[in-house]
């Protein structure tokens, strides 16, 4: 069975997820304080955690910085729809994604296993990444969209690479600048603007809808769910 | 400075001296020696006492000299030439001798003088330095003690009637005030007023105001001296007021600061404290079982509820000045998508109409701010829409007109002019809309933003939300 952490100072909170969870089929290892949920590690590491970001006795982006030195399972916040500064930090601190409240129980089981796919996905053995129908050959500098190849600059490339890479988890918008033009320009999310529209009049059906590339305004990118 | 009586008498007194010890001592001395012992109260005088008492030591030196030593003695007659010029020698050096003496003398008066007042400066600058707000009354009490009745006088606060000044002190005022120089009593300009004002900045006209000092109670005109020490005790308050005023409004900006950091820790507590029942609510409903569709309607409520708590929270940071929005370029694209997602349950009975071209250009907004404008403006279509939402972007000189119409009712005319004003409601059947905050937080926002926001009839009936949105140029590297 798959253990999953959850940590939330509200007992009626803590009660509905650990309900949600048990529903999805997962075991639900409640903590209603960070020190209860770094005590949790110590017993056992569990195979996901749901962390609340406003807890009493630990700033909540702190304890995401912690679990994940601890853990190499999803790790998914709850958090308000305009704390947008903790989302990105507890996202550029190695969280797996974010859900606001109020959520449902299924966006969050969808969250949660779209998470643990991810994180038990192998890498193929001739090391080309896949994802839905995109296909990427890093050493042979090669992106396919249905088996067809598409032409792409360098940094067209590099953004795809990254994106595929991350396989789905949402890639806040300084990593992706930060990997692909270099820690000095983890600024200019205008070049991301400019380089992910010429990728989606390359790559989706309807640039207009786009369905591979999704963002998340002011947060990151992260590709379709397939 | 006028000399004490007692400084001729002790003067006196001195060449006595001098011409008992010479004449006892004559025939051990000789008469060149005596003559400079004769000098010497001269010199002491001149030091001591000033010009006067050295002349009349010189002249006195110079009867006793001639009476008791020069032959003929005890007589003031002189005999042979070279005893004339003996005294006329003894007189000219004992001249020179005392003019440079009393030279000295008040130079190191005066320097005595701009000491005191350099330390008189000092220990009021180190009274003004203190931070307490009677500073002010402090030093002016200081300037009282020692000068005369002093008060304050700013540019703004000229007073018109006053018992303590005249209209000639007045006149005397506002001239110090303009003229940036010290005028009335003391002063070259209107010296009969009973006030001596000395504005904080002597010689920058538009100074901020001046201090005025009462004329000395023993009725003695003020020196210059004493005009000029005050100038520059006004100039120290100058800089301490100023200082002080800065102080000030430093403070209120800090307190300010903190009020708003307290609104906004509030804010998020609030916030925070509404979505978690919220939360419960939905996973509880989430969790019932019976009539799916009722269940998804309740559903819709809450998310209602949770939309209304997020209108609640904008609303309340336009009103606590709390946006900052970053501008960066955006993709209209992805802020209407993310909105749509966000407006999934309100949008699936509708359509949803897209018309947006390929190559639509980069706008400046902040992308966060951008998203909540629009998930606004479409789940106000979405209420009053009868099946169709029209989403649509076109450039118009030099910015990007983006569109939302429905095909609902249209904008009442009686509401057009105060659709974005809140809690402006449409009559009758869109009683159960939004929080009545949507459009006034759409304007809060774009006005954040510094985007034109306006409202018309849709090309096919309906209503016709319009944001402009400037272009965003961007050079990559």
């Amino acid at each position: 069975m798959t253990r999953v952490l959850v940590v939330d100072d509200e007992a009626a909170i803590l009660r509905l997820v650990s309900a949600v969870l048990e529903r999805g089929g997962f075991t639900a290892v409640p903590a209603a304080t960070a020190r209860a949920a770094l005590a949790e590690f110590e017993r056992a590491v569990p195979d996901a955690a749901i962390v609340d970001l406003g807890l009493p006795d630990m700033d909540g982006v702190e304890l995401v910085a912690a679990l994940r030195q601890r853990m190499s399972g999803p790790l998914i916040v709850l958090t308000a729809r305009d704390a947008t500064g903790d989302k990105i930090a507890a996202l550029d601190l190695g969280a797996d994604d974010y859900v606001t409240k109020p959520f449902d129980g299924d966006e969050l089981l969808a969250r949660l296993r779209a998470a643990l796919r991810r994180a038990g996905r192998a890498i193929a053995a001739d090391g080309v990444l896949r994802h839905g129908p995109l296909e990427i050959d890093p050493a042979r500098h090669e992106l396919r969209l249905d088996g067809r190849q598409v032409t792409l600059t360098p940094r067209e490339f590099l953004v795809m690479e990254v994106l595929i890479a991350a396989g789905g988890r949402l890639v806040i918008h300084a990593d992706l600048l930060r990997r692909v033009w270099g820690p000095s320009h983890v600024g200019d999310s205008d070049y991301l603007r400019v380089v992910v529209r010429a990728l989606r009049l390359k790559l989706e059906a309807d640039p207009s809808a786009p369905t591979l590339i999704r963002n998340e305004p002011g947060i990151g990118y992260r590709l379709g769910e397939v | 400075m006028r000399t004490s009586p007692a400084g001729y008498l002790i003067t006196l007194a001195g060449v006595a001296l001098v011409a008992l010890v010479t004449h006892a001592a004559l025939p051990h001395l000789g008469l060149a020696s005596a003559a400079l012992l004769f000098l010497l109260p001269v010199l002491a005088a001149s030091v001591r006492f000033g010009t006067g008492p050295a002349l009349v030591a010189a002249a006195g030196g110079a009867l006793a000299f001639n009476f008791l030593l020069l032959p003929p003695r005890f007589t003031f007659r002189i005999d042979g030439f070279d005893h004339i010029v003996s005294v006329a020698v003894f007189l000219a050096v004992a001249l020179v001798t005392s003019r440079l003496a009393a030279e000295l003398r008040a130079r190191e008066a005066e320097a005595n003088a701009r000491a005191a007042a350099h330390a008189e400066q000092a220990e009021f600058a180190a009274l003004l330095s203190g931070d307490t707000p009677d500073v002010l009354t402090r030093a002016l009490a200081w300037i009282a003690a020692r000068y005369g009745a002093a008060r304050l006088i700013a540019r703004d606060a000229l007073p018109s009637e006053d018992s303590a000044l005249s209209s000639l002190d007045l006149s005397a005022a506002g001239w110090a005030l303009q003229g940036a120089e010290a005028a009335g009593h003391g002063s070259d300009t209107m010296p009969a007023s009973g006030w001596s004002f000395l504005p904080f900045a002597p010689g920058h006209p538009g100074g901020s105001g001046l201090v005025a000092v009462a004329r000395p109670m023993s009725g003695t005109t003020r020196r210059a001296e004493e005009m000029t020490q005050l100038q520059a005790l006004a100039r120290l308050i100058g800089q301490a007021r100023d200082r002080l005023a800065l102080a000030d409004e430093r403070q209120s900006r800090e307190r300010l600061e903190d009020r708003d950091a307290l609104r906004r820790t509030l804010l998020a507590a609030m916030a925070h404290d509404f979505r978690t029942p919220l939360t419960v609510l939905a996973g509880e409903v989430a969790a019932l079982d019976g009539d799916p569709a009722a269940k998804d309607r309740t559903l819709a409520q809450v998310h209602r509820l949770g939309a209304m708590m997020d209108d609640l929270v904008g609303a309340a940071r336009i009103e606590g000045g709390a946006l900052d929005p970053q501008i960066e370029a955006v993709d209209l694209i992805d802020c209407i998508d993310a909105a749509c997602d966000r407006l999934a349950s309100a949008l699936a009975a509708h359509q949803v109409e897209r018309t947006l071209p390929a190559d639509l250009p980069l706008v400046a907004a902040d992308p966060v701010l951008l998203t909540h404008i629009l998930v606004n403006l479409i789940g106000n279509a979405a209420r009053h829409a009868r099946a169709r939402i029209a989403i649509s972007a076109s450039p118009e000189d030099g910015s990007i007109q983006l569109h939302v119409d429905d095909d609902g009712a249209g904008i009442a005319d009686d509401l057009q002019d105060r659709l974005f004003d809140r809690f402006a409601r449409g009559a009758g059947s869109d009683r159960d809309g939004g929080s009545g905050l949507g459009l006034a937080i759409v304007k809060g926002f774009a006005d954040a933003m510094a985007l034109t926001v306006g409202a018309g009839a849709a090309p096919g009936g309906g209503a016709r939300f319009t944001l402009a949105l400037p272009l965003r140029q961007v050079t990559i590297a």
